[in-house]
C-alpha cells in the first residue's frame, strides 16, 4: 500500500514536471499554430499564472488593419498573447503621416495615453534625447520574458534599435531598399542582343552601376516588352509627396556623395551634415549630381509615378509593367502573392548599384574609383516597438514586443508579405548566411528561386562593408519632410535639382537653428559614430 | 430678485463656453506668438521674431499665394454657376424636385471623403476620367502628377461640392422675389436679359453677397480636400495656407510661429469680411 502511495507521488511529481516543461502551442488569427519551448516563451507565459490579468496596454501602429503592414502581426497574434499573459492589448492605428505628431504630442504633453509605439527608427533621436522611451536591457536579461536573439542582427540594423550601448526596442522590421528586376526579361537573349546593338555593350545582370541601370531602363521604356498589348516602363518609383518618396532619393544618392573611409570624419562616411558644424551637405555637388541622375531616370518610368504612393508603384511592378523598381522587402514577398502579382518566379534582386564617381569634399571634385562605390542602406522606418516612459506597465509592453521578436514569430511574419515585416536577422536568411530553411519559405508560398534571390540581396545589403548613415536626430521627421517636399518640387519640374536641394539646405539650417545647433551637433555626432 | 439671479444661471454655460473655448485660446495663442515654444521644453521669449519670420518665409508666401488664387477662382465660379443653375431651376422644368434633390447631394459629403473619392476619379492609370478621355480622344491628363492639373482637380472637386450650396441659397432668394414686379416688368419689356439685369439681379444681390461672404470665409480655410487628395503636392504646388499652418504647428510643433500664421489668417479673413460688410452697408444702408 505504502509502495503504491510512493509511486503515486512519484508519478504525480513527474507529471507536474512534464506539464511545467511542456511545450506551448499557440494559434494565431489565421488558424496557424506555432509551438514554443518554455525558454522561448519565458516563464511568465509558461507558468500559466497569467500575472498580467486585468491589465490593458495600448500601443500605436501605422494604420493598416488586421492584414496590413506592421499592424497586421499585432492583430494576428493578439489573442494568443492575451491568452498566455492575461493582459489585454488595445491596438491604436494611426495613418502614417499622423503617427509621429500623435506620438510626440502624447509624450511631450505628458498625457501618457499610450504604453508603447511602433516607431520609425528616424524618430529615435527625438525620443531618446527627450527621455520619452525607456531602455530594455534589463528586461532582455530576464528569463521571465520571451527570448529573442539580438546577436542575430547585423550591425547596420542593430544601430537602429539602439542608442549608444542601450537597446530600446526588440527586433521587428528591418528596412532597407534593394533593387528588384525582371530576371526573365533581362535574360531574354533577343532583348540583350538589341540592347547591345543600340548601346554598344552587353549589360550585367544585375546592373553594377546606376548609369548602367539607366541605360537598361531607358532601353525598355515605352514599348511592349511583356506582350500585353500596352507599352511598358523601364523603372517605377513611388514619388508622391508625403508618401515616403524621399527614401528613394536617399538610397539612390549614397554612392554619388558618400566617400568611403576607415572612420567617420569630416569628409568620410558622412551624408547628411558636416559632422563638425552641422552645415547641410544636401546641396553639395555629389547630391546635386545624384538628384539630376534621378530626374533623368524618372523619365524612364510612368509619368504618374510622381503622384504614386508605395501601393500604386508596387502594384505597377507586380503587374509586370516595369523592369526595375527599388524598394523595401515588402516587394519581394508581395511578388509571391499571385492574386496581386504576375511575376512570381521571374524576380531578380540585388543590392543597389553603385557609381564609379563620387564627390570628394576634401578635394572639391569628383574622384573616380576602379570598382563601383556601393553602399548598403537601412533606408526606411525599420518599424519596431518601444516602451513609453509614461507607461504604468512597461513590463507588459516589453513582453508583447519580445513575444513578437521571438525567432519563430519573427520568421512567420517575414515569410508573409502582408505583414510588412522584412528580413534582416540571420535566422531569416538561408544557409550559408543564416539558419532559415528554403523549404519553410516554399511552404509559405515563395518560389524557391525568388526566395534565394530576395534573401541573398537583403543579406548583401545589410551586411555590406559600407552602410549609408541614417538620420535620427531630434527634428528628424522635420528634416525628412523638408527633403520630401523639395524633392517633389524637382520631380514635378517646378524647380531644378540644384534649386530643390538649395531649398532643402535652407530649411535644414532653419530647423537646426531652431533646435539649437550645438545640441543637434552633439546628437548627430553620437548618432553617426563620429570619430569612430 | 429670484428672476434676476436665474438669468445668470442660464447665461453661465454660454459665457463659460465663450471664455473657455474662444477667448482663452485666442489670448493664449496671442501669447504664444511671442515665444519659441516646443512642448516638453521651456518656452523662450523671442519678442516679435515670429512675426518677422513671416517676411522671409518663402514657404508661407507660396502657400498664401496658392490660397488667394484658390479663393478667387473657386468662389467666383461657385457663385456664378450657383446663380445660373438657380435661374434655371427658377423656371418651370420637368422633374425639378428630383434634379434639385440630386444636385444638392454633394453638400452632405464629408470633404475628406470627397478628397479620397477624387483619388479614385482622377487616378491617372485607368481611372474613370482618364479612361473616358483615352477612349474618345486617345489622351489622358496627368491629374495628380502635374502641378497645374493637380490644382484643377482640387478646384473641380471643390466647385462640385459647394456650387450646390450657392445654388440652393440663391434659389431661395429668387423664389422670395415678389411676382407683381415681374408682371409689371413684362408689360414694359419682353427681353429676359433686361429683366434679369434690371430687376432680378439687383433684387437678389444681397443674397449673392451673403453667399459670396460665406464661401469666401470657408474657402480661406480649405484643408480637407487638399490634405486627402494631393497632400499639398506635387511638390508644394497645392500646399494651401491652412495645410502649411497645420504642418507648422501640429507636425513640427513650432507653436509660436503657427500661432502667428493663425493670426495672419484671422486678419485676412476679417479684412475681407469687413470690406464686404462696409459695401453692404453703403449699398443697402
Amino acid at each position: 500500500m505504502r509502495r503504491g502511495v510512493f509511486w503515486g507521488i512519484v508519478m504525480v511529481f513527474l507529471l507536474a514536471v512534464a506539464v511545467a516543461h511542456a511545450d506551448i502551442t499557440l494559434t494565431n488569427a489565421s488558424g496557424e499554430s506555432i509551438t514554443f519551448t518554455e525558454e522561448e516563451l519565458g516563464t511568465i507565459a509558461a507558468s500559466g499564472e497569467k500575472p498580467f490579468e486585468g491589465i490593458t496596454i495600448t500601443v500605436t501602429v501605422n494604420q493598416g488593419g488586421p492584414k496590413g503592414g506592421i499592424s497586421g502581426p499585432l492583430y494576428e497574434w493578439r489573442d494568443a498573447w492575451e491568452q498566455i499573459t492575461g493582459a489585454k492589448l488595445n491596438i491604436v492605428e494611426i495613418p502614417y503621416a499622423e503617427h509621429y505628431p500623435k506620438v510626440m504630442t502624447d509624450l511631450m504633453t505628458g498625457t501618457g495615453q499610450y504604453d508603447g509605439f511602433f516607431i520609425g527608427s528616424d524618430w529615435m533621436g527625438e525620443l531618446v534625447a527627450g527621455e520619452y522611451i525607456i531602455p530594455i536591457d534589463d528586461y532582455m536579461k530576464d528569463p521571465r520574458f520571451p527570448k529573442w536573439d539580438p546577436d542575430s542582427l547585423p550591425p547596420s540594423i542593430r544601430t537602429l534599435y539602439t542608442w549608444g550601448d542601450k537597446w530600446y526596442g526588440p527586433l521587428n522590421d528591418c528596412d532597407g531598399q534593394i533593387l528588384y528586376y525582371r530576371k526573365d526579361i533581362l535574360t531574354n537573349p533577343d532583348y540583350r542582343a538589341k540592347f547591345e546593338e543600340q548601346y554598344g555593350y552587353e549589360y550585367n545582370i544585375p546592373p553594377k552601376t546606376w548609369d548602367e541601370l539607366y541605360d537598361i531602363s531607358e532601353f525598355f521604356n515605352g514599348w511592349d516588352w511583356n506582350n500585353d498589348g500596352e507599352p511598358d516602363s523601364g523603372i517605377v518609383m513611388h514619388l508622391k509627396v508625403g508618401a515616403q518618396g524621399m527614401y528613394h532619393y536617399a538610397s539612390l544618392s549614397a554612392p554619388f556623395c558618400i566617400l568611403p573611409g576607415e572612420k567617420v570624419d569630416k569628409y568620410h562616411n558622412v551624408y547628411w551634415f558636416d559632422p563638425e558644424d552641422m552645415t547641410p551637405l544636401i546641396n553639395s555637388e555629389g547630391h546635386v549630381k545624384a538628384l539630376e541622375f534621378q530626374l533623368k531616370l524618372q523619365k524612364t518610368g510612368p509619368d504618374a509615378q510622381v503622384a504614386w504612393s508605395l501601393g500604386e508603384a508596387w502594384d505597377y511592378f507586380l503587374r509586370g509593367k516595369a523592369v526595375f523598381t527599388f524598394s523595401w522587402g515588402d516587394v519581394g514577398s508581395l511578388v509571391q502573392d499571385e492574386t496581386r502579382s504576375k511575376i512570381k518566379g521571374k524576380l531578380g534582386c540585388s543590392i543597389l548599384p553603385g557609381s564609379y564617381e563620387v564627390y570628394d569634399r576634401s578635394q572639391g571634385k569628383f574622384v573616380k574609383f576602379d570598382t563601383p562605390n556601393v553602399w548598403g542602406n537601412t533606408t526606411g522606418g525599420s518599424w519596431h516597438g518601444v516602451i513609453s516612459a509614461l507607461s504604468k506597465h512597461p513590463e507588459v509592453v516589453y513582453h508583447l514586443l519580445a513575444f513578437h521578436a521571438t525567432n519563430k514569430i519573427s520568421l512567420w511574419n517575414v515569410q508573409r508579405g502582408w505583414t510588412g515585416v522584412d528580413p534582416g536577422a540571420r535566422f531569416h536568411f538561408l544557409p550559408p548566411y543564416g539558419t532559415a530553411s528554403l523549404d519553410d519559405y516554399v511552404a509559405n508560398g515563395f518560389n524557391p528561386e525568388d526566395a534565394k534571390e530576395y534573401l541573398k540581396a537583403y543579406y548583401d545589403n545589410f551586411f555590406a562593408p559600407n552602410i549609408a548613415p541614417y538620420l535620427r536626430i531630434p527634428g528628424g521627421n522635420e528634416y525628412w519632410v523638408a527633403l520630401d517636399r523639395h524633392l517633389s518640387e524637382a520631380y514635378t519640374g517646378q524647380v531644378s535639382a540644384k534649386e530643390a536641394l538649395d531649398r532643402v539646405a535652407k530649411d535644414w539650417e532653419d530647423i537646426t537653428n531652431r533646435y539649437g545647433r550645438e545640441e543637434q551637433l552633439k546628437v548627430y555626432q553620437e548618432s553617426i559614430g563620429y570619430g569612430k | 430678485m429670484k428672476r434676476k439671479r436665474i438669468k445668470y444661471f442660464f447665461l453661465f454655460p454660454s459665457i463659460f463656453w465663450v471664455l473657455a473655448f474662444t477667448i482663452f485660446p485666442l489670448v493664449y495663442s496671442l501669447g504664444l506668438t511671442l515665444f519659441r515654444v516646443r512642448l516638453g521644453k521651456p518656452a523662450r521669449f523671442v519678442g516679435l521674431a515670429n512675426f518677422a519670420r513671416i517676411l522671409s518665409d518663402y514657404k508661407m508666401w507660396n502657400s498664401l499665394r496658392i490660397t488667394l488664387v484658390y479663393v478667387a477662382v473657386t468662389v467666383t465660379l461657385q457663385v456664378i454657376l450657383g446663380l445660373l443653375i438657380a435661374l434655371l431651376f427658377h423656371q418651370e422644368i420637368k422633374g425639378k424636385s428630383l434634379f434639385r434633390a440630386l444636385l444638392i447631394l454633394p453638400i452632405f459629403c464629408t470633404p475628406v471623403a470627397v478628397g479620397y473619392l477624387g483619388l479614385t476619379v482622377f487616378y491617372e492609370e485607368g481611372g474613370p476620367i482618364n479612361s473616358i478621355l483615352m477612349s474618345f480622344f486617345g489622351t489622358k491628363i496627368p491629374w495628380l502628377s502635374n502641378p497645374f492639373w493637380a490644382w484643377v482637380a482640387i478646384l473641380l472637386l471643390d466647385i462640385w461640392q459647394w456650387t450646390p450650396f450657392c445654388f440652393l441659397v440663391i434659389l431661395a432668394g429668387l423664389q422670395s422675389l415678389p411676382e407683381e414686379i415681374y408682371d409689371a416688368a413684362y408689360l414694359d419689356s419682353s427681353s429676359e436679359w433686361e429683366i434679369f439685369r434690371k430687376i432680378t439681379f439687383p433684387m437678389v444681390q444681397p443674397v449673392i453677397v451673403i453667399v459670396l461672404l460665406l464661401r469666401l470665409i470657408e474657402s480661406f480655410k480649405i484643408f480637407d480636400v487638399v490634405y486627402s487628395l494631393t497632400g499639398g503636392g506635387p511638390g508644394t504646388s497645392t500646399e494651401v495656407y491652412s495645410l502649411f499652418t497645420y504642418r507648422t504647428g501640429l507636425k513640427f510643433f513650432d507653436f509660436g510661429y503657427a500661432s502667428v500664421l493663425g493670426y495672419l489668417l484671422l486678419a485676412m479673413v476679417s479684412v475681407a469680411v469687413n470690406i464686404f460688410f462696409r459695401r453692404i452697408r453703403e449699398v443697402y444702408g
